[in-house]
């Protein structure tokens, strides 16, 4: 009875942190994309595809959200997309 | 009464021809109204009254790009859909106004909470106070009294302001910001004026980051890529478009010529 018990306490704590981690992924990764916004100029354009590939990426994590943070997150995620898109069009117009 | 009758008939054609012709002129708003925009989106729906934002107090304390790039508030009046609940949960209003944030000395009020008491019900009124006579815990005369003056908008030189120290607007909040390295500044440019006598326009690259990062002006507002390649008039720019977005609302007014004028890029 007390093994069913501690599997049962086990099950949930590994439920639950994985919960917080998945909440702690999709996080650091928004973090990790958008502090790159202040130097985007600075980076290649392979750097800069490669942070719009991410942002689409990550765009189906943050649409699970609750309604608030989807809310607030996906805004905050397409003004870094669409840095990231400017700033590649903006590069090459330069070039060209 | 006939003649009456004429009499009161060739005044309101008088007056409406008037009108016609030169408008109604536009009141300035006063230093302290000036930015202050009045949220609607569901207050009255939900019995309340709508909320009075003060850009000024707002501006003095945190960047531009804090509110609206961090913490997500659109550009425009009544484009965000906060409700209640995103406030509670920590998002919008409630990133700051959440009973906990300390602001110099002062803690800064809980925007929206689940239960409301007697208390509480004053406590939303500081904010949605439209049409009510709300005591301010902050005096616009007051809080602005030292501040550099400048002669349009608040009257308030912001920029010399936090230069001189009298403001330190914050750029971060921990749990909501995203961590960035400092900036990597572009260049200032000239603009050519368009009217002949008319000094060109310096748009200082460095002034604007400083406040309102990239992505606040970049591409929602200035789509354009190269220099030129965004096309746009001041009457564009009165109808609140490109430069017009804050420079009519919240930033100096475009009424200020000579800010924007001035001379070549040196």
């Amino acid at each position: 009875m007390n093994k069913l018990a501690a599997l049962i306490i086990g099950f949930i704590v590994f439920v639950f942190s994985q919960n917080v981690n998945a909440e702690q992924d999709w996080k650091a990764e928004f973090d990790d994309i958008c502090s790159k916004t202040n130097y985007a100029m600075s980076l290649t354009k392979d750097e800069i595809k490669s942070l719009i590939k991410r942002c689409d990426n990550l765009k189906p994590a943050i649409e699970k959200l609750d309604e608030s943070a989807k809310k607030v997150y996906l805004k905050r995620l397409q003004m870094c997309r669409d840095m990231f898109v400017f700033t590649l069009e903006s590069k090459e117009q330069t070039e060209k | 009464m006939k003649k009456l009758f004429f009499v009161l008939f060739l005044i309101l054609v008088f007056a409406g021809i008037t009108l016609a012709q030169v408008g109604m002129k536009k009141k300035r708003p006063l230093p302290q109204e000036y930015g202050r925009s009045i949220i609607n989106n569901y207050s009255e729906k939900a019995g309340m009254s709508p909320v009075v934002f003060d850009h000024w107090l707002h501006r003095a304390k945190f960047t531009c790009r804090l509110c609206h790039v961090d913490i997500a508030f659109a550009m425009k009046t009544g484009g965000t859909d906060i409700k209640a609940a995103d406030n509670i949960k920590g998002f919008y209003c409630g990133a700051c106004h959440n009973g906990k944030m300390e602001h110099g000395e002062r803690k800064v009020f809980e925007a929206c909470s689940k239960k409301i008491t007697q208390d509480d019900a004053r406590r939303c009124d500081r904010c949605h106070s439209v049409g009510k006579t709300v005591r301010k815990e902050y005096d616009f005369a007051e809080f602005t009294a030292k501040f550099p003056k400048e002669r349009l908008g608040n009257g308030i030189d912001w920029e010399k302001a936090e230069v001189d120290g009298y403001i330190k607007p914050i750029d971060f909040i921990e749990g909501v910001s995203t961590k960035r390295p400092s900036f990597v500044i572009q260049k200032d440019f000239s603009l050519a004026a368009k009217v002949e006598g008319l000094p060109d326009i310096v748009f200082s690259h460095k002034k604007h980051t400083v406040w309102n990062g990239c992505e606040v002006c970049h591409p929602e507002i200035f789509l354009g890529v190269k220099k030129g390649a965004t096309k746009y008039s001041m009457i564009e720019i009165f109808e609140g478009k490109f430069c017009g977005v804050c420079h009519r609302t919240v930033a100096f007014p475009m009424t200020d010529c000579q800010r924007c004028h001035t001379k070549p890029v040196q």
